[in-house]
């Protein structure tokens, strides 16, 4: 018996994803759960394991182009023989080494799709799958109107990424131009960071940041850090002195609710670490980073970077972020601006730590600083709020006896 | 040599109905019957036994008569006019289907039928083989009766269905072999007809898989009018020396020997297929040979599809038919499927049977909230002037949404009462959706209403729960 195996429905609103990778080819015999492909979203790489053991049949969709959710991407013979069966979309993806399922199945209860038969019908004639659409009628039955409105959404994008995807020189590209389709992370970066300019009032406050002490700190404490198998960067004492300003500070760590006209105070520390990686920027979070001791958060850290760089995050661990720190140090330069992670209201930014000539008790003393930037959102946060509260974190920071106690 | 867009083997109600849509979208279709077009339904099924039942009726009505005021004398039954109605309603509507299938250009040839190969159709007609090339092949030979060993029919004392529709006379004495649909069928009907009833089933209630409050109310009604009914017994042996037979049957209580005039055994059907070399085509058949297809009745088999009976149950005309539409326009190339929600049943027994959807049972084990509410024929003005107050519709919906998940009714036409339970359940309608549809009155459907006024919580016309 034939199966096909649909795109499933990988959640968060994800309606189509790149196909990365095929991890079988036609002819092959795959076990049922093992990766047989691997899904770029616009939020992360998915791997998608079959949903049956069997023989490959057939690959309908080519690497590098785009599938929308509920698509047939693949026909499996399960050597059951026999007709195909009604195609199923597989239950939920687990992405790759992850444990967190990322969307649950979607619901197919055994009386099935609430639509009236006429509803069905249509479905089918627009190649529509039906238990793909969300019904907007009464105990949310699928009307015709959804039907449609789902059939011209998925179409005309498929078609239009596809051929751009195969003829890489077609007109309009000149001959010392490449072009390379938006997709992905890319598009994700694209859309979220003019989604933010556009719909937020940004500024960025800059201040100095006196780093001696932490530095010593961070050095006196690296190798019993070591022996507990983490590697202890700055970013947990950082976070370790800006959770209790996110406390004083309500507002920071908020969003603002346009549609009902109020600002959402989050009484929960889920801290986004802005990361760079091959296909892009990604931001994994953090999770109740208030509950975590140092060493859990250096490790937790340690472990998303990880998996960022190896393209295999979990959705879950992309979102829910309620601040955002982004550390361009390494790099080097002297400050940025950073943009704010919407629907966040505010982001910090960390640079280079260099020793620099200070004044202090009028002598120049040479010591380790290095530039904070904290770019909010006008709208919600005032700019003295916001320097009162980079104050405090810079002044947790400074205070080496309180992150001593962390790390004890 | 014929050439053809489908073959379609088998005239009955898959067949020939997949026939005419076949060829509405244009293809070049060939119905091949073995017999007669309408098959096993029109001649020897559903159409028959529905004629006689409505005598059967009628001739209880008439005894039944003076309840009502009005006095009748002499009433019998003339057996040969009576088939002879039988045979004219039954030619009617051969001949419409024989029509409407030309009508709409498609051939018909009457002869046995065999697959030669994926696209080749041997036909043995009267004037000979007739050999057909076709893309496609729809297998609609549907099911037989199944006989039971050491009770193989004889045509005298043993017989099944189709001899059954097809007697002179009621016999005095019946005994029925099998307490499901066909046999609660004939039980019925012979009654009226004057025959002493004896069922023998082997399972622990008749209409095995139905619920028990439906099955009692039918029981009550054939053991009220003198029928003996064993359960979880079986026929030992049969002595068929003399004029009449003389049956062992085993019961629970032990053995026991009846003398009857006829046994008619209606233990189920089974496929047909042996000319239909499946095996030498690669077509799947599951454990009891019924051919297995996908919801557009595609067998394993690009090309070979197959609908109806020949699936395996419910052995129903009506769904016979519809998958014969579903095939007809898969092979056109349209994006049909069999998706409907629910296939509703009817039993003609005394009183009717008639289900569509999940039992409350079912729904349980489903995981819903099951609400179950009952309306009695007993309460119902048209059921009481009827003369037909035995009964009830029962009504099974999920408690959270008021979604129908099941309509149960045993009593007066449950068999036309059912559609509306059918089309509430495709429309995902609910309870209340139900309740608020008026109802003419005083009519039978009213009691579904009810029912549903019961389960949205406001009954007019019982007391809450």
């Amino acid at each position: 018996m034939t199966y096909e195996l649909r795109l499933p429905d990988i959640g968060e609103g994800v309606a189509e994803g790149e196909i990365l990778k095929w991890m079988a080819k036609e002819g092959d015999t795959i076990r049922e759960d093992q990766p047989i492909l691997e899904v770029m979203t616009d939020k992360v790489n998915v791997q998608i394991p079959a949903p049956r053991s069997g023989r490959v049949d057939k690959i309908l969709v080519k690497e590098g182009d785009i599938a929308q959710v509920g698509q047939v991407i693949m026909v499996i013979d399960d050597g059951s023989g026999g007709g195909s069966a009604p195609s199923v979309a597989p239950s939920a993806p687990t992405a790759a080494a992850a444990t967190a399922a990322t969307a649950a199945p979607p619901a197919t209860p055994s009386q099935g799709v609430l639509a009236t038969p006429a509803t069905r019908r249509l479905a089918r004639e627009l190649g529509i799958d039906i238990s793909m659409v969300k019904g907007s009628g009464p105990q949310g039955r699928v009307t015709d109107e959804d039907i449609r409105r789902s059939a011209s959404g998925v179409r005309p994008g498929t078609a239009a990424v596809t051929v751009q995807a195969q003829k890489p020189a077609r007109p309009g590209v000149g001959p010392m131009e490449e072009l390379v389709p938006l997709r992905g992370v890319r598009k994700t970066i694209s859309e979220r960071m003019l989604r933010s300019l556009q719909t937020t009032a940004q500024v960025t406050h800059v201040d100095e940041v006196d780093m001696t002490e932490l530095v010593l700190l961070r050095e006196a404490f690296k190798g019993s850090a070591e022996k507990r198998g983490v590697r202890l960067t700055y970013m947990p004492f950082i976070i370790k002195a800006l959770l209790p300003a996110l406390k004083e500070f309500p507002y920071v760590n908020s969003s603002l609710d346009e549609q009902n006209g109020n600002i959402i105070l989050k009484k929960y520390y889920n801290i986004g670490i802005a990361t760079d990686t091959e296909q892009g920027l990604v931001v994994p979070v953090v999770k109740d980073a208030d509950m975590k001791d140092i060493f859990e958060l250096a490790g937790e850290i340690e472990r998303l970077a990880d998996k960022a760089r190896k393209a295999q995050l979990t959705l879950d661990e992309v979102r829910g972020s309620t601040f955002t720190i982004t550390n361009v140090g390494a790099i080097g330069g002297l400050f940025a601006t950073p943009i704010v992670n919407v629907p966040e209201v505010a982001i910090l930014g960390l640079h280079k730590i260099a020793k620099r000539p200070v004044v202090r008790d009028g002598k120049v003393e040479i010591r380790d600083t290095t530039y904070f930037s904290l770019s909010f959102d006008h709208r919600v946060i005032d700019g003295a709020y916001a320097a009162r509260f980079t104050s405090r974190v810079i002044e947790n920071i400074q205070d080496t006896k309180k992150l001593l106690s962390e790390v004890l | 040599m014929i050439e053809a867009d489908v073959v379609v083997i088998g005239g009955g109600p898959g067949g020939y109905v997949c026939g005419i849509r076949a060829a509405q979208l244009g293809l070049k279709t060939v119905v091949v019957e073995a017999d007669r077009l309408g098959g096993e339904c029109v001649n020897y099924g559903c159409i028959p036994s529905k004629s006689l039942i409505t005598v059967s009726k009628l001739v209880d009505k008439v005894k039944d008569a003076e309840k009502y005021g009005v006095r009748v004398s002499g009433v019998s039954v003339d057996f040969d006019q009576l088939q002879k109605w039988k045979s004219e309603v039954i030619s009617k509507l051969v001949d419409g289907i024989s029509l409407l299938l030309r009508g709409y250009k498609a051939t018909v040839l009457i002869g046995q039928a065999e697959i030669a190969a994926k696209d080749r159709v041997l036909v043995e007609t009267r004037e000979g083989k007739e050999e057909i090339r076709c893309k496609n092949i729809v297998i609609a030979t549907g099911t037989r009766t199944s006989g039971l060993p050491g009770l193989e029919f004889d045509g005298r004392l043993v017989i099944g269905s189709k001899e059954g529709l097809d007697l002179r006379e009621a016999p005095n004495r019946l005994m029925i072999v099998g307490g499901g649909a066909i046999g609660l069928e004939f039980a019925s009907m012979f009654q009226k007809l004057g025959s002493a009833i004896t069922i023998v089933e082997i399972m622990d209630q008749l209409l095995p898989g139905s619920d028990l409050d439906l099955v009692r109310v039918v029981q009550r009604k054939l053991e009220s009018r003198g029928a003996k009914i064993y359960l979880k017994s079986k026929v030992l042996r049969i002595n068929k020396e003399g004029p009449a037979a003389e049956v062992e049957v085993e019961t629970p209580e032990g053995k026991v020997t009846v003398e009857v005039d006829k046994v008619l055994v209606s233990v189920g059907r089974k496929p047909r297929t042996e000319r239909m070399n499946l095996q030498g085509i690669g077509v799947q058949v599951d454990a009891r040979g019924y051919i297995v297809t996908d919801n557009k009745m595609q067998t394993n088999v690009p090309g070979i599809y197959a609908i109806g009976d020949v699936r395996g149950p419910p052995l129903l005309a009506h769904k016979a038919s519809k998958e014969g539409i579903v095939a007809a326009e898969c092979i056109a190339g349209m994006p049909s499927a069999a998706d409907w929600r629910a296939i509703p049943d009817a039993v003609f027994c005394d009183p009717e049977v008639a289900t569509v959807g999940l039992t409350e049972a079912k729904a349980t084990e489903q995981g819903y909230r099951v609400k179950r509410s009952r309306f009695q024929f007993g309460a119902l003005g048209r059921a009481l002037t009827a003369g037909e107050p035995d009964g009830f519709v029962k009504v099974i919906s999920n408690e959270e949404d008021g979604l129908v998940l099941g309509v149960q009714i045993v009593g007066p036409e449950a068999s036309d009462l059912i559609s509306e339970a059918a089309l509430a359940m495709e429309m995902g309608a609910t309870v209340e959706d139900i309740a608020l549809t008026i109802h003419p009155h005083p009519t039978l459907p009213e009691a579904l209403m009810e029912a549903s006024e019961l389960a949205s919580g406001r009954p007019i016309h019982q007391l809450k729960a």
